[in-house]
């Protein structure tokens, strides 16, 4: 990891230093930009714990060498969480001490009317953003989410993909093929919470311990790889596109549950998790009605059938097995409009039925999120007074569970290029919704961005 | 009576633009034409423009954008810098369609008419500010003042949902039909922004303000807008005008 990080930072400075002392017209075409950006959060509940930490240099590098080329690369060099000590020997390791990670989030060249005119072709780690909705996108499934910060749910990871498109007058025709199935990465910290669901155990097993096992898939090309195709085009005064992901479930599922007694009372469980074939069709449209903007998206999910099997014959109870995820489509959507009031006050609303990780037709829940932002002092300020969301778990009962969150914010800009922001999450609720899960952790947190 | 008669003949023989030749007896809409037919005179246009942005306490801040023109109804802009908004682009085509690109989000976005009354990008121009247009397309004109050398019209709007404007006063230049100030007022008939057109020259065949500033009158904000680089008839290409070209 050391290695990987000092290898980077060489890389990075070496290819500023080339790009600063040779004076080719291509390389006057590049460029590295990127931003610094630090994060705290404290719950406001308890002993005010530092719920995140993370403090991230972006650094992007792009260029277009010639007519027909570009390149671009997003890598991010980051601390993120407080250390994790156990030892005195682990002390004389600034590493240890100080961690930092590299990640490679892009990194892709363009090729521009390749092969012929008007198709395009990009290689290498890409962000393949489908949909029209705000971060709520059901028919964005090629890129696995990057769930890693909970509260920034529409980030996805980028994907080591080619992806050809085609513009016409007419449309536009994007095709895709991921020879490796990537899995998304999942909540830190409390945040995690909020996305398991627990299997009810039979009564009188007490867990000590929980070995969860990732079964990827085999790795060939017809298991491993993902593909789609989108075709986009206007349509009256609107954008359409319809499109067909063969894909899998970047979320994992238990697919086989062991449990061991280690002593009379106590029982590890030993979970196998896979991650299920999927097939998509998306459509989803954009424009505006008079003065509103509107949008909408819906995903059909085609599942394989997943059975699961709960060995608890060490407990006396046999072997169970059951259909976990039924061979039955399930549409998740999202609808969703936007408006500037003459007074500068932007609202922008979204109703979305089915979450990230929610699958199969009885277990999608509904969400209305929205956001309010009204810039003052010559945009020198932006406050976010209304902004949030609000899950609820069925309609016919809404009184059994349901949750919301309020996330106020501020922003201040005050010079160019920098910006602070100073917020809070409050979340309450009732019975068990995504956002009810959370309703320990009200947090008020503080921003800082600066781009260069 | 039959005096009154041979004199209003006579009066108005005597102001018979045919019998003297006054071709400056101009209708509102020939002139608001002819503005048309100079701001959009260059078959294709890419701009390369400074804005400086200054508050009422003095303090500026600079933006840099590079803008494509064909004829008077395709127009892209995209930001080279600052940093936190270089690679945002705005792409302005015929019948009102506009469309976003935000490089953070890797996706254009069509732009509903809300949108189109906010700040670009924290400058005194709006988005529909940023539309390449034809005034007499979207406008009927009055002339409401004729001056040696300007042209006062008051334009108003032929369609009121496609506009955030009641009206705008133009003050045109009777030798060159180049538009020197617009007055912009809101629906309440308020008189929101002025642009000046200064350093008008000549480059090519064509005349160019090389300065002009935006002035807010609300805020007391002004955008400077200095063209640094200016390429004319260079035969830009169509993709240049498409969601492709956008997001390169």
């Amino acid at each position: 990891m050391r290695s990987t990080f000092f290898i980077s930072l060489i890389c990075v400075f070496f290819t500023h230093y080339v790009l600063l002392s040779q004076d080719t017209t291509s390389l006057q075409s590049m460029r590295v930009g990127g931003s610094f950006q630090g994060e705290n959060r404290v719950q406001i509940q308890g002993n005010n714990e530092l719920t995140w930490h993370e403090y991230r240099l972006a650094i992007t590098l792009e260029g277009k060498p010639t007519e027909k080329t570009s390149f671009y690369s997003d890598f991010w060099i980051r601390t993120l969480g407080t250390p994790y000590l156990h030892t005195i020997n682990e002390l004389f390791s600034a590493n240890n001490v100080n961690p930092a990670e590299l990640q490679l989030r892009e990194a892709y060249v363009d090729f521009y009317d390749f092969l012929i005119s008007n198709l395009d072709l990009r290689i290498g780690r890409q962000r393949i953003a489908w949909g029209t909705a705000d971060r709520l996108n059901p028919t964005d499934n090629l890129n696995p989410y990057d769930l890693e910060d909970i509260w920034d749910f529409g980030r996805h990871l980028g994907s080591d993909a080619i992806q050809l498109t085609y513009y016409s007058d007419n449309y536009k025709l994007n095709c895709v093929f991921i020879p490796s199935f990537t899995p998304a990465a999942l909540p830190r910290g409390y945040g995690a919470t909020a996305l398991l669901s627990f299997s009810e155990l039979p009564r009188g097993i007490v867990l000590d311990n929980i070995t969860n096992t990732i079964l990827l898939p085999k790795k060939t090309l017809w298991n491993n790889s993902l593909a789609g195709i989108r075709v986009t085009r206007h349509i009256f005064d609107f954008d359409f596109s319809l499109s067909y992901v063969y894909g899998r479930d970047c979320f994992p599922l238990v697919k086989k549950t062991v449990i061991i007694p280690t002593t009379q009372l106590n029982f590890h469980a030993y979970n196998e998790l896979i991650y299920p074939r999927l097939k998509i069709i998306g459509i989803d449209f954009t424009g505006a009605i008079i003065d509103l903007g509107i949008w909408g998206e819906a995903a059909i999910f085609y599942p394989n059938e997943v059975s699961a099997l709960n060995d608890l014959s060490a407990v006396g109870s046999g072997v169970q097995q059951f259909i976990v995820l039924e061979k039955k489509p399930y549409v998740k959507y999202v609808i969703g409009a936007d408006y500037t009031f003459s007074n500068g006050i932007y609202f922008n609303g979204q109703y979305l039925h089915g979450f990230i990780h929610e699958r199969g037709a009885d277990n999608l829940e509904n969400y209305i999120i929205f956001t309010s932002e009204w810039k003052l002092l010559e945009d020198k300020l932006k406050l976010i007074p209304f902004g949030g969301g609000i899950a609820i778990k069925d309609f016919r009962s809404i009184g059994k569970a349901y949750a919301f969150v309020l996330a106020p914010e501020i922003t201040y800009y005050p010079v160019q290029n920098a910006e602070f922001s100073l917020g809070s999450r409050i979340i309450d609720g009732k019975g068990s919704t995504v956002f009810g899960k959370l309703k320990e952790y009200d947090e008020l947190y503080v921003k800082v961005k600066y781009s260069f | 009576m039959k005096q009154h008669l041979i004199s209003f003949i006579l009066i108005s023989l005597l102001y018979h633009p045919f019998l003297f030749g006054d071709n400056e007896q101009l209708s509102a809409l020939d002139i608001l034409s002819k503005v048309d037919e100079v701001v959009n005179a260059p078959l294709d246009q890419e701009l390369k423009i400074k804005l400086i942005l200054i508050d009422n306490r003095g303090g500026q801040e600079e933006r840099e954008i590079i803008m494509y023109q064909k004829g008077s109804n395709k127009r892209v802009a995209k930001f080279l810098s600052p940093a936190s908004q270089r690679g945002i682009g705005v792409l302005s085509l015929p019948n009102d369609v506009m469309y976003l690109y935000l490089p953070a989000f890797k996706k254009t976005r069509r732009i509903a008419s809300h949108i189109k009354n906010t700040r670009f990008a924290g400058t005194d121009f709006t988005y529909e500010d940023m539309e390449a247009i034809r005034y007499s397309d979207r406008y009927t004109p009055e002339l409401i003042k004729h001056e040696q050398e300007f042209y006062t019209l008051l334009l108003k709007p032929k369609d009121v949902s496609k506009t955030e404007y009641s009206k705008l006063i133009l003050r045109v230049r009777v030798d060159n039909y180049f538009p020197i100030r617009i007055e912009y007022y809101d629906k309440s008939e308020q008189l929101v922004k002025v642009l000046r057109r200064e350093k008008i020259e000549k480059v090519g065949k064509y005349l160019v303000s090389k300065e002009s500033e935006m002035e807010n009158i609300r805020d007391k904000h002004i955008s400077k807008m200095l063209i640094t680089e200016a390429k004319f008839d260079t035969g830009l290409s169509e993709e240049i005008f498409t969601e492709r070209f956008l997001m390169r």
